[in-house]
């Protein structure tokens, strides 16, 4: 598989090299990485053989699964401009937010500086080979992402439509690749050291919120007035849209259609790309390099932080509503204190906070929204339960981390149940970042519908909080920051998840089913909610959570 | 206290997958000594302690540790037992005192009494000024430093040390060794496993070698060295796991790379 991969940069040998490349370095540095990640799934791992292509297919079919729901919305779609408009748009999104949360890591991984740097090797090849390196797993992404697609659009506009919007695919990874890279560039023109690492983390965060927006915004530019006719309007923008380039390239070659319009689209999609990539790998990536070795002084060299701030009133308060036995307050504290450093964590978590919003505020900006139609009837409940999104990105994003070689510290100490170490984590992530964000959310929800739907905001509330801890103690029972994103995404954890998906979508329903079935029905709910939360934090955590099941996937030796 | 039987080990194996890592290990040790396990790479060692330490539940054999059996007494075992890891890995985002004030916390001791304790460890090994720093900022030695205190927070009668002084200063190598034999003659009993030969030589009341999962030799150096005329620990562990061919096998190493030279 390694060997058909790197065969198939052959071609493209003379432009490598014109990008100041050594090919064959390149083509060694880039084997080595992907044998490297062939391996790595299993090395914290108890099963470590073919783990990682195990978690390789189950993460192809999950992104198959995927793309299958976007098949199911573009089959009703006539015209092939739109049809492959919105279809670029969703991959570049994915990949945008696949970069972001997976591969800013690669693109800023300075491990492999020490064994490379001393070797007689051009910074352009290493900059090269780890861009490419991207590029494969995103190409491969994209592609088990838009399989039903391209079998529709096969259907639909026949072969050579299918064979040129899987050639577009290659382009779009390229563009988002490069134009992402040239985003990190100037960024890391401004700053440089440990500040530099902040500032990438929050623009990071920044940017996958600024992708979800054009998403949400790309797909309201369509009108549809009727799915099945709907069409999308070229204004002059449109020609600033990379996803509208591809499209009409398509559109011009399946059509025939060779008219201004289609022909700047068509230049734009066959010159912008290649040219981006020229100009990066040509002159910023030796940019690039020198910051990144900035980045990896970054520790030494900036002013050591001293941590002496003491426990906020705030956090005294969210701990002892939290957690009560000793075990679980010293977790609580040392978990308290990691979300807020783990940058990564951060970096996960943080965007979902920025799609709440946007998909509060969309809503609000298309052409026929009416704030008042906005505010009337049941529609808080939509905004309260989207921050369910929030409870899945916490669960995951905690699991993740490089922490494995110091979870020795948890099964040193003479504790009779790790479950006290996983209920103070999950607390305390949830206590420092939902809570507060809900708690202003939820305000403005009372301001803009009233103070009677404060239940409705705490029943909310309560169920969110229930399904977090359903989440989280029903993943895999690996400590905080200690699993690698692939084990956390494994087609076992993505089932898991889209069960607990669908039982909240049921808790929603169930919520607005008892609002309409009598006056103050639904305070019902709080009580069965408080019960329930009750078990699940006070009993089942602790029969579910054993030191067994820590040892099936953690490991100590 | 002194020389009550305080682990026993009967017939311990390991396999990791088919590898049999630990062939049937015996051993009887007591309390107030420093008992020093040596061996060749990949011969044991670490996966010993780790077994002892609780860390590894998976094995096969007896082991009872003043009086409990490791498998059913774990948590009574735990609370008597300092542990310092073979590689310095710590919760980087932490701080010295955060870390060590968890590991306080889960030992039963109070908030005040871990900081009074962390501060004094920190202290001796001139690290005070850097407790409420972040550990990410440590190199390999202060890290080790900040892992052999919370070791010893909950001062604790039996200390398994795997490699403890890697990347220490030898001015910190120095003080470890004094603090070790001023441990023992407390009473503590430290189980020190180490590729240092002369650190262990020098410090430990009884040597243990093992090879390949096997306990090999066993007493102190005198008795081990009676009848034969290693004149030290290193000559003796060469002798005993059979590489006597070192001369041989630098000189077929300076031979291969003169000849790609040439």
């Amino acid at each position: 598989m390694i060997n058909m991969i790197l065969k198939m940069f052959g071609p493209f040998r003379w432009f490598i090299e014109k990008m100041g490349a050594d090919y064959n370095q390149f083509i060694r540095i880039l084997k080595l990485k992907l044998t490297l990640d062939d391996r790595k799934a299993g090395k914290f791992s108890k099963k470590q053989e073919n783990t990682q292509e195990k978690t390789l297919i189950k993460q192809s079919f999950f992104q198959i699964f995927m793309g299958l729901f976007l098949a199911m919305f573009l089959i009703m779609v006539k015209t092939p401009f739109t049809f492959f408009f919105i279809a670029h748009i969703f991959l570049m999104t994915m990949m945008a937010m696949m970069i972001i949360s997976e591969f800013s890591t690669i693109l800023f991984d300075t491990s492999e500086n020490m064994i490379i740097q001393p070797l007689p090797i051009k910074g352009n090849t290493v900059s090269l080979a780890r861009n490419a390196h991207v590029f494969v797993y995103l190409a491969m992404m994209a592609f088990c992402l838009s399989v039903i697609t391209i079998i529709i659009a096969i259907y639909k506009f026949g072969n050579l439509a299918g064979l040129i919007f899987v050639f577009t695919i290659f382009l779009n990874v390229l563009f988002t690749l490069f134009f992402t890279n040239i985003l990190y560039l100037g960024i890391m023109r401004l700053v440089s050291g440990e500040r530099l690492k902040n500032l990438l983390m929050y623009f990071q965060i920044v940017i996958a919120i600024f992708f979800m927006a054009a998403y949400q915004i790309g797909i309201r530019m369509i009108d549809k007035t009727a799915i099945q006719d709907m069409v999308l309007p070229v204004h002059w923008f449109t020609y600033l849209l990379p996803p509208a380039f591809f499209a009409g390239l398509i559109d011009a070659i399946t059509s025939l259609n060779f008219d201004q319009s289609h022909l700047l689209f068509m230049a734009e999609a066959l010159i912008i790309p290649p040219v981006a990539i020229y100009l990066t790998g040509k002159y910023l990536t030796p940019v690039f390099n020198r910051k990144l070795m900035d980045l990896e002084q970054g520790d030494r060299v900036s002013k050591v932080k001293i941590e002496t701030k003491r426990n906020s009133l705030y956090y005294r308060i969210m701990c002892s509503l939290f957690v009560h036995t000793t075990e679980e307050k010293a977790a609580f504290k040392m978990m308290w204190k990691m979300t807020g450093r783990e940058r990564q964590f951060k970096q996960t978590l943080l965007p979902s906070f920025g799609y709440i919003i946007i998909m509060m505020i969309v809503p609000l900006v298309g052409k026929h929204s009416i704030i008042s139609d906005y505010t009337t009837g049941y529609k808080y409940l939509m905004i309260l339960y989207v921050f369910m999104m929030v409870s899945f990105a916490l669960c995951s994003s905690l699991l993740m981390g490089n922490c494995q070689p110091s979870v020795w510290v948890f099964k040193t100490v003479p504790v009779a149940s790790p479950a006290s170490f996983f209920k103070g984590a999950i607390n305390a992530a949830f206590a420092r970042f939902f809570v507060p964000f809900y708690l202003v959310m939820g305000a403005g929800v009372c301001a803009v519908w009233g103070i009677k739907v404060l239940p409705d905001v705490v029943i909310a509330f309560l169920a969110i909080y229930l399904i977090t801890l359903l989440l989280y103690y029903f993943q895999q029972p690996g400590f905080p920051f200690s699993l690698e994103k692939t084990a956390v995404q494994g087609g076992a954890n993505a089932a898991k998840v889209f069960g607990l998906m669908a039982l909240s979508g049921l808790i929603g329903l169930l919520h607005f089913l008892m609002l309409k079935w009598f006056s103050f029905a639904n305070l019902l709910l709080i009580p069965v909610y408080g019960a329930a939360i009750y078990y699940v934090n006070r009993i089942m955590v602790y029969r579910k959570i054993t030191w067994k099941e820590v040892d099936r996937v953690n490991n100590f030796s | 206290m002194n020389n009550q039987v305080i682990i026993e080990i009967r017939n311990l194996q390991k396999f990791y997958g088919q590898k049999h890592v630990l062939q049937g290990i015996n051993l009887n040790i007591t309390s107030g000594q420093i008992i020093g396990y040596i061996g060749p790479n990949g011969a044991g060692k670490s996966t010993t302690v780790k077994i002892l330490c609780g860390l590894i539940s998976n094995f096969q054999g007896e082991i009872s540790i003043y009086g409990k059996d490791l498998r059913k007494e774990t948590l009574d075992i735990k609370k008597r037992v300092g542990y310092i890891p073979e590689n310095a890995a710590l919760y980087e985002s932490l701080t010295p005192y955060e870390f060590m004030e968890f590991v306080g916390e889960m030992r039963g001791l109070g908030t005040e009494q871990t900081r009074d304790k962390a501060e004094k460890l920190m202290n001796i090994f001139e690290m005070k000024p850097h407790l409420n720093q972040r550990i990410a900022t440590f190199s390999k030695g202060m890290r080790q430093k900040v892992l052999i205190c919370s070791a010893l927070l909950h001062n604790p009668d039996l200390i398994f040390m795997d490699e403890p002084l890697s990347g220490l200063d030898a001015n910190s190598v120095i003080m470890v060794k004094e603090m070790l034999i001023h441990l023992a003659h407390d009473g503590k009993t430290i189980f020190y496993s180490s590729h240092l030969m002369d650190v262990v030589e020098k410090i430990s009341d009884r040597i243990i070698l093992i090879d390949q999962g096997k306990v090999i030799a066993d007493g102190s150096f005198s008795e081990l060295n009676e009848f034969s005329t290693d004149e030290n620990l290193e000559k003796m562990f060469t002798r005993l796991t059979g590489n006597t061919d070192h001369g041989q096998k630098a000189e077929a190493f300076i031979n291969a790379f003169e000849k790609y030279l040439l």
